[in-house]
């Protein structure tokens, strides 16, 4: 019974963290795609043609993965040489799931 | 960041003949736009090489819908039966205040030379995002020589971005314009060419292909385009005439192009990137069926097909400038059936052969430096290019060629002064008494200066 139990706890508790894990991580995929991509390129590298027109940053690479979260955050919401601000368009928390979209970006 | 006043093809219809004469290489106008730098946070110059010039970011906003953004929106998700909002909350407006000097080397008869034009053109932009994948270059301009403002170019966009073809990149859209090749990326293709702003007061050649500026805001299209892996750009726009201040439905009376059916505009180009190198070559072309003065009966029959290049270097070694080069050659084929049958051309079948070229040195971007030329030939026909002190040609034969050197200086990204130079060895024809009243080709050679305020 306790195993039982236990188990559907498990399924329950997975069935209602699961779908909003993946809804996050599709959140902020959603929106590095419609405020990154036009740049960085879909895997973060900056290789694409506009990317390359304004210099832009590896997202992957070891010196933007060793900044720490604020530092990423604070280039995000202030912008740094030819990459705008977006501080006033995203709001403190959709700047956290960029961040955190960055840091997955070396692992895929 | 960008668009063109190029009212380059509207002919008027005198006496049942159609005449195709269109000044190719002038009255072109072309523009950045600082709503767009309003709405995206970012300088003239990330999009632009030099107003109006693109640089592959540039591109990249035009293909996806002039819609990205850095800027606050009214926003509101999409629920349930309920729609997305996602609204600017500032207005994309942007002004451009044209002022200018034209001097010819010849006075035109009867006329002072010597000319300024305050405001030469002040044009109204409606441009930047609309809605979440929708967006717009829309302008409005006062000439001064007409006293009105009327519609100028538009390019209303629709664009689907971050879709996937055969695993690669997929970027693709609908757009509604006026102007064959207004929706183009690149400037090597008419519409957004060099010169990029002209003297609307000097005489300009009487011959030119309809795919190059003769068709410009007197037709509506409906098209799609898409970029498939950053590298093939394919897009195809359907065209009707729709003559602005023209009665509706279309009589046909009064304008010299009415297309019959639908006029269906092409392209396909092929572009690849370094980190210093941007090279695109393409291929572009229009197919018209037209009445001249009417929407019934015999019809005139355009074929044009073109090629463009566009080349541009970044010179690191020199601080970041550019070297640009540019070029494109036009083959209009015509069978002029119904211009024949009214006595408006001697024979049905012309053909016409432009080719354009140009190289720019941008100095940072402050300054640019620009040196071109031109040449113009076809069929000779008396009738279609009749002689006419100044615009005419005495002999029949569409032949223009010369150069263009343009030098032009921005203190500030939103403030262009310009220097422009234009020289004819051969001017509707010949290089001397080109118009049967004596009037020599070089006699048009001309000095513009303008003065840009875009704000």
């Amino acid at each position: 019974m306790k195993r039982t139990f236990r188990s559907l706890a498990i399924i329950l508790i997975g069935g209602i963290t699961c779908p909003s894990g993946f809804a996050a991580q599709s959140d902020s995929a959603a929106l590095f795609k419609s405020t990154c991509v036009m740049c960085h390129g879909e895997d973060g590298s900056g290789n694409t043609p506009s990317g390359k027109a304004l210099k832009a940053k590896d997202l992957r690479s070891e010196k933007t993965q060793k900044k720490s979260d604020a530092e990423i955050a604070e280039v995000i919401t202030k912008g740094r040489n030819k990459m705008p601000a977006f501080g006033q368009k995203l709001k403190p928390e959709q700047i956290q799931q960029l961040v955190a979209y960055i840091r997955q970006l070396p692992k895929k | 960041m960008q668009v063109t006043t190029a009212r380059l093809f509207r002919i008027t219809f005198v006496n049942s003949l159609a005449i195709i004469c269109v000044s190719i290489f002038f009255v072109q106008s072309a523009y950045a736009v600082p709503s767009y730098s309003r709405q995206t946070g970012l300088p003239c110059a990330s999009c632009h090489y030099a107003p109006p010039e693109l640089n592959a970011f540039g591109r990249k906003f035009k293909l996806e819908g002039y819609t990205f953004s850095t800027k606050p929106e009214v926003s509101d998700d999409k629920k349930n039966h309920n729609s997305a909002l996602h609204l600017l909350e500032v207005f994309p407006l942007s002004v451009v205040f044209d002022t200018s000097f034209t001097s010819t080397k010849a006075p035109q008869p009867g006329t002072q030379n010597g000319n300024f034009e305050f405001p030469q053109a002040a044009s109204l932009f409606l441009a930047g995002a609309w809605a979440e994948h929708v967006g717009s270059f829309l302008q409005v301009t006062y000439d001064s020589q007409d006293d009105h403002f009327t519609w100028d170019n538009t390019d209303i966009r629709y664009a689907k971005t971050n879709a996937k073809f055969l695993d690669r990149s997929l970027t693709y859209g609908i757009t509604l314009n006026n102007n064959p090749t207004v929706e183009d990326l690149w400037n090597s293709t008419p519409a957004w060419g060099f010169p990029f702003v002209s003297s609307n007061v000097a005489p300009g050649p009487s011959a030119g292909a309809i795919v190059n500026g003769g068709l410009a805001q007197d037709v509506a299209g409906i098209g799609g385009y898409a970029m498939w892996s950053d590298h093939l750009y394919i897009a195809s726009t359907i065209y009707r005439s729709e003559h602005i201040g023209g009665s509706q439905p279309n009589p046909g009376t009064d304008f010299g192009v009415n297309i019959r059916g639908l006029a269906p505009y092409w392209r396909l180009a092929w572009q690849t990137s370094s980190e210093n190198n941007n090279l695109e070559i393409g291929t572009y072309g229009i197919h018209m069926k037209s009445s001249p003065g009417a929407v019934s009966g015999l019809e005139n029959g355009y074929t044009d097909w073109a090629a463009d290049f566009q080349y541009d270097r970044t010179l690191p070694s020199l601080k970041g400038d550019v070297l640009s080069f540019r070029g494109t050659y036009i083959r209009e084929n015509s069978s002029l059936m119904a211009s024949f049958a009214q006595g408006g051309a001697a024979v049905v079948s012309h053909h016409l052969n432009t080719a354009q070229a140009n190289v720019e040195y941008h100095f940072g971007n402050r300054v640019a430096a620009t040196a071109g030329f031109f040449d113009v030939t076809g069929t000779a026909d008396p009738l279609l290019f009749a002689s006419a002190p100044v615009s005419g040609n005495a002999n029949g034969s569409p032949q223009s060629n010369g150069y263009l050197l343009n030098l032009s200086w921005w203190p500030q990204q939103n403030i262009d002064l310009m220097f422009q130079y234009t020289g004819y060895m051969r001017f509707n024809g010949a290089a001397t008494n080109y118009d049967a009243a004596g009037r020599n080709a070089n006699g048009n050679n001309s000095v513009y200066l303008l003065a840009r305020f875009v704000f």
